[in-house]
Parts: C-alpha cells; sequence; structure tokens
C-alpha cells in the first residue's frame, strides 16, 4: 500500500518533467564514459562565466562543441549563441536545444563575422590554437563584444601538462601560464582578472599549482590603439 | 636524548634569529576581534587576499575604513603604495604604529565625500553597512571620486539576509545592510562592469547570493556622464 502510494507520487513527478530528451553526442559520450568528472568541472567553468556576466546578456559561446555548456549561459545569462568548427557536435546542439533564448552555427570563429555581443566565453580553446593565430583570435574576440562587454576565456595550465591524458595532450597546441594568459589579455582589454580552478572550485590563489586557468576581461582596448603597435 | 634536544634549540635558535625583534601590538578592536571570535581573522584577511588579487598589479590602493590595517600588508602585497585611511583614532595609532611605512600611509579622517587623489583601486572593506543612509551617497562619492578611470573599485560588506546571525556587537554598528541587488545596482551607477561574488567564511565563490554570508562586488570601466 505504501509503495504503490510511493508510486503513484514519482509518476506526477514524472509528469512534471515533460517528454524532452536529451542527447549526448560521441565527444561528450566519450568523456562521460572515460572521464566523467570533466563535464562536472565544465558545467561548474561554465557556471563561474555565467555569474561574472550576469542576467539579460547576449553571451556567445567559441568552441561550444555539443552546446552543453552554452544552455546553461542561455538559462543563466537570458540569450546564447554556440559557434564550433565541429558541424556533428553543433548539430547535436541543435537537435536538443530548440529554445527561443539559444542559437548554433557551424562555422570558423577566427574567419566569421560576429554581430557584437554583451559577452564572449570561450572554453578549451585558446590551446588547441596556433600561437601565430592568436593575435587574430584576441581581435576577434574583441570585435564580437560590445563596448563594455566582457569576455571568459578557460584553459588548462601549462603546469599540469605532465597530468593531461594521451587524448588531450594530442591536441595541446598553445598551453597558457597564468602569467602568460594575464599578459596576452592586458593587450586587449584594460581589465583583467586571474582565476585558479581546480576540479570545480575555482578560486584567487597560487595560479601555478592551479590545475586550471579562467581569465575575465573587460574594457576592450581599442582597435586602432593595436594596430600602431 | 638531551643532546638531540639541544640541536634542535640551535637549529630553532638560527631560524628565531633570521625572524627580528618587532612585535605587534593589536589597538582596541582587533585585540577585541582577537579574543571574542579569532576565526574571524581567517575570513577578514581571506576578503583582502581576494581584494588583492582582483587588483593585481595596480600601483596605489586606498582603502576606506582601514581600521587598524590589519588588511594593508595583505592588501597591498603587490602594489607600490597604500594609503589607508579610518575615522577611529585609537585604530590609526595601533596602524601606524605597527605598519608605517614608505609604502603603507596612514591617515586619521573622516572619509566621507572627501578626496585624497586619483587612486588605481580603492577598496573598502566591512565599512559601508555602518554608513547611516543620509551619508550613504557621500560614501560612494568618496569611493567613486579617488578613484582613477581605469581604476577598479571594490566594495564587501555582510549580506543583509544573514543579520540574524550577527553577534550582538556587529549588529548595533549595522545601520545600513546591503544584499546582492542592492550592491549590484549602486555598484552600476559608478561603473559599465561589476563583478559580484558571495562569501562564506573564507571561501569566495559565486553561489546562490541568499545564502552567501558576505557579499562583495568588484567594478571596473567607470561610467563618467550621469545617466538619464
Amino acid at each position: 500500500m505504501k509503495r504503490n502510494n510511493l508510486r503513484s507520487k514519482w509518476l506526477d513527478v514524472k509528469d512534471l518533467h515533460g517528454d524532452h530528451q536529451v542527447r549526448f553526442g560521441q565527444h561528450l559520450s566519450y568523456q562521460f564514459q572515460n572521464s566523467p568528472r570533466r563535464i562536472l568541472y565544465m558545467m561548474s567553468y561554465y557556471k563561474f562565466a555565467s555569474k561574472m556576466i550576469g542576467k539579460g546578456k547576449k553571451v556567445l559561446d567559441v568552441g561550444c562543441g555539443e552546446g552543453l555548456g552554452t544552455w546553461l549561459l542561455a538559462c543563466e545569462c537570458g540569450w546564447a549563441k554556440g559557434v564550433d568548427l565541429d558541424c556533428d557536435a553543433v548539430e547535436i546542439g541543435k537537435n536538443n536545444w530548440k529554445d527561443q533564448n539559444i542559437s548554433f552555427a557551424c562555422s570558423d570563429f577566427l574567419s566569421t563575422r560576429q554581430q557584437p555581443f554583451d559577452a564572449v566565453v570561450s572554453f578549451d580553446v585558446v590551446e588547441h590554437i596556433n600561437p601565430d593565430n592568436m593575435d587574430c583570435f584576441w581581435q576577434k574576440i574583441s570585435k564580437s563584444l560590445a563596448r563594455y562587454g566582457s569576455v571568459v576565456i578557460g584553459t588548462p595550465n601549462i603546469t599540469a601538462a605532465q597530468y593531461a591524458s594521451r587524448i588531450a595532450k594530442a591536441g595541446h597546441v598553445n598551453l597558457y601560464s597564468g602569467e602568460r594568459l594575464e599578459n596576452e589579455m592586458r593587450q586587449y582589454f584594460k581589465h583583467v582578472f586571474i582565476f585558479g580552478a581546480n576540479d570545480e572550485v575555482v578560486h584567487t590563489g597560487f595560479l601555478p599549482m592551479a590545475h586550471y586557468l579562467i581569465g575575465v576581461g573587460c574594457g576592450k582596448i581599442i582597435q586602432e590603439k593595436k594596430v600602431n603597435q | 636524548m638531551p643532546k638531540a634536544k639541544q640541536t634542535e634549540k640551535r637549529l630553532w635558535a638560527r631560524v628565531k634569529n633570521k625572524l627580528g625583534d618587532e612585535q605587534t601590538l593589536m589597538g582596541k578592536h582587533w585585540s577585541f576581534n582577537l579574543y571574542d571570535d579569532p576565526k574571524r581573522l581567517a575570513f577578514v584577511l581571506s576578503r583582502y587576499k581576494f581584494a588583492a588579487k582582483m587588483i593585481s598589479r595596480r600601483e596605489c590602493i586606498l582603502e576606506l575604513g582601514c581600521s587598524e590595517g590589519i588588511g594593508a600588508p595583505v592588501l597591498s602585497e603587490f602594489a607600490l603604495s597604500y594609503l589607508g585611511v579610518d575615522l577611529d583614532g585609537n585604530a590609526i595609532d595601533a596602524a601606524k604604529h605597527n605598519l608605517a611605512s614608505d609604502k603603507l600611509k596612514f591617515i586619521l579622517d573622516d572619509f566621507l565625500g572627501k578626496k585624497y587623489g586619483k587612486f588605481d583601486a580603492v577598496v573598502s572593506l566591512d565599512v559601508v553597512e555602518h554608513i547611516v543612509a543620509e551619508n550613504e551617497q557621500l560614501f560612494f562619492d568618496a569611493f567613486n571620486n579617488n578613484l582613477a578611470e581605469d581604476g577598479i573599485g571594490i566594495i564587501g560588506t555582510p549580506n543583509a539576509v544573514a543579520k540574524s546571525h550577527a553577534s550582538p556587537t556587529s549588529e548595533r554598528g549595522h545601520v545600513n545592510l546591503f544584499d546582492m541587488d542592492r550592491l549590484r545596482k549602486e555598484m552600476q551607477k559608478i561603473f559599465h562592469n561589476v563583478f559580484v561574488f558571495g562569501m562564506n567564511d573564507e571561501i569566495v565563490h559565486t553561489g546562490f547570493s541568499p545564502m552567501a554570508h558576505y557579499i562583495l562586488a568588484v567594478g571596473c570601466n567607470k561610467k563618467n556622464r550621469v545617466k538619464t
């Protein structure tokens, strides 16, 4: 009797859930099977970004992958667009999230024009970009931002490279130290705040011992100044 | 056995010799805090550390409401100069006695509405909650007017929602408590960009703000024109 009651209660709850099903593509599925904690860390970085950006903002997520984090940004900040080179991944995102407050595009961020956004977020992207293209990357970020827009960039700390998995190592051609991330961001943004993260905890501790780095920048330095250098 | 002890004692003496002879005598405020609730030192210094990391390499720092300068060394670690202002004479005496140097300066003054220069960073922790409502604007004026155009401003204050847990001594002084929304709104009047953080004890985080014991806002990119 008691069991039956509980069961019917749960069915009521279930009804509230609706029929929406979310599908993980090959990238998230691989992580989910092989390093499931990575997904938790990633979502925690996205949460941190959303809190830095605030409510009622339009956010661009560069290197959105399958768009799980883009969805968090859309929910927390108001509106988000995800872009990625990997069209299969973007397709997964598009199919999962068809809401008004989110959109996706499969495109090369470095060569596509973007509308100005209130904020640009990019996690685990810069370490895959050829160092020669970084100036182009930062300029592109800057151009994609409104005058007082903010940027949140996350990347593994170079000091943790020795612990990276083989598969991660293969793609990392441009690893940053906290110092380098700060110096580089300061060329494009007047204000830069550097955070470290160990697992899901974002902090301001001694940077060489941070597993992951998150740079927050705002007050973009207007293009002309940059060209004169 | 006694010989080994002798060696360790000598070893320790060598360490001790390097420490210098200076002693630090706390003033009334921090002596009370250290007796009453020593944990507070951890929380307070952790707020200063967070502020210092946000300020990063900026050169000149102004602290409005520095009390005994307990946070000055942490706050100014990466800076060239630091000025602390407070209206508590006993506290400023202690600060001067313990800390005054070429880098760290302290002045006794009621900073409301005052100007001391243009600083790269202005920090005010645990102050605004002590400012009566009719003087609140003067507080924010001082905060804003002392800050250089490219400077950053940091305000920290106990969360209004934690009021019921405050100690009787704190509660008596708290006449103007802020919650996150109100702090953010005030800061957004001054800055284009405002980042807010919550704190529980020594941990700074970005969790659900009504459950944060303490709140902090970091502002930058000043708005110069009066918004219509």
